[in-house]
C-alpha cells in the first residue's frame, strides 16, 4: 500500500521536476542562441520557479525514488543502475541551469553555446527513463 | 530585481551551502572515525550501513550545490578546486564552511 503511495508521489514529483527542468533549459537555450531573446523578467520568474518548485521537486524525486528502490528491492537491477546514471546526469544539468539562471539574473554574462542543445537532450533522457522503468528491458 | 535582492539571494545560497558543507564534513567524520572502527573492531557492521548512505546523500547535496555555485560564476578556479577537493578529506567540510563564511561576510559588507 505504502509502495503505491510512494510511487504516486515519485511520479508527481518527476512531472514537476521534468517540466521545470525543460522550462529552465529552454530559457537558458534562448539566451545562448540570442542574447536578447529572454527578457530580465522571464529570467527572474523562471529562476524563482526553479528555486521554489523545481529544486524541491528534484529532492522529492530522489527521496521517494530511493525509498521505492529499497522497498521494492530493485537495487542491483541493470535497468535501475542505468536509470540512476541518467538521473544523476539530469540532476547535474539542473545544477548548471540553476546556476546559469542566477548568473543571467545578475549580469549580461555570455551563455555557453552548448547549453542551447539541452532541451532535446532532456526529452531524450525522459524517454529513455520511461522505457527503462516501464519495459524494464534489462 | 534590485541589487540588494540579488545580494540577499546570493547570501541565502551561501548559507545553504555552508550548512550542507558542515553536515557533509560531520557525517564524513562520523563515518571514518566512528562507524568504520565500530565495524572493524567491534563487529557492528550496521554502523557503516547507516552512516554510509547518510554521508553519501550529504555528499551528493554538497556536490549539487557546488555545481550550481560554479555555474553561477564569481569564483576563481583555485577556489572551486579547493571547495571540491576538501569535500573528500576529513575536516575539509569545516575548512569549506570557513571559506564560505568569509565570502558571506564580504557580500554582507556594503
Amino acid at each position: 500500500m505504502i509502495y503505491e503511495w510512494l510511487k504516486a508521489l515519485h511520479v508527481a514529483a518527476v512531472l514537476c521536476w521534468s517540466g521545470g527542468l525543460l522550462v529552465a533549459a529552454v530559457t537558458v537555450a534562448a539566451y545562448a542562441t540570442k542574447a536578447e531573446a529572454a527578457g530580465a523578467a522571464i529570467i527572474e520568474i523562471v529562476g524563482r520557479w526553479d528555486r521554489r518548485v523545481t529544486t524541491p521537486a528534484m529532492l522529492v524525486v530522489w527521496g521517494a525514488g530511493l525509498a521505492l528502490a529499497m522497498q521494492g528491492q530493485w537495487f542491483g537491477s541493470l535497468w535501475l543502475t542505468i536509470k540512476l546514471g541518467i538521473v544523476v546526469a539530469l540532476s547535474a544539468l539542473h545544477g548548471v541551469l540553476a546556476g546559469m539562471l542566477r548568473r543571467l539574473a545578475r549580469s549580461e554574462a555570455p551563455t555557453p553555446h552548448w547549453l542551447s542543445h539541452m532541451p532535446p537532450l532532456i526529452v531524450g533522457c525522459a524517454a529513455a527513463i520511461a522505457v527503462l522503468v516501464v519495459v524494464k528491458p534489462f | 530585481m534590485t541589487m540588494s535582492q540579488h545580494r540577499a539571494e546570493q547570501l541565502s545560497q551561501l548559507k545553504w551551502m555552508r550548512a550542507i558543507s558542515l553536515i557533509e564534513g560531520s557525517t564524513l567524520l562520523l563515518l571514518v572515525l566512528v562507524a568504520v572502527p565500530l565495524k572493524h573492531f567491534a563487529g557492528f557492521a550496521v554502523a557503516t550501513r547507516i552512516m554510509g548512505p547518510i554521508h553519501g546523500l550529504a555528499f551528493l547535496a554538497y556536490i549539487w550545490l557546488l555545481i550550481q555555485l560554479v555555474a553561477g560564476g564569481g569564483w576563481s578556479r583555485p577556489e572551486i578546486a579547493r571547495l571540491a577537493i576538501a569535500a573528500f578529506i576529513p575536516f575539509g567540510g569545516f575548512v569549506n564552511a570557513r571559506v564560505l563564511a568569509r565570502r558571506e561576510m564580504l557580500l554582507a559588507t556594503p
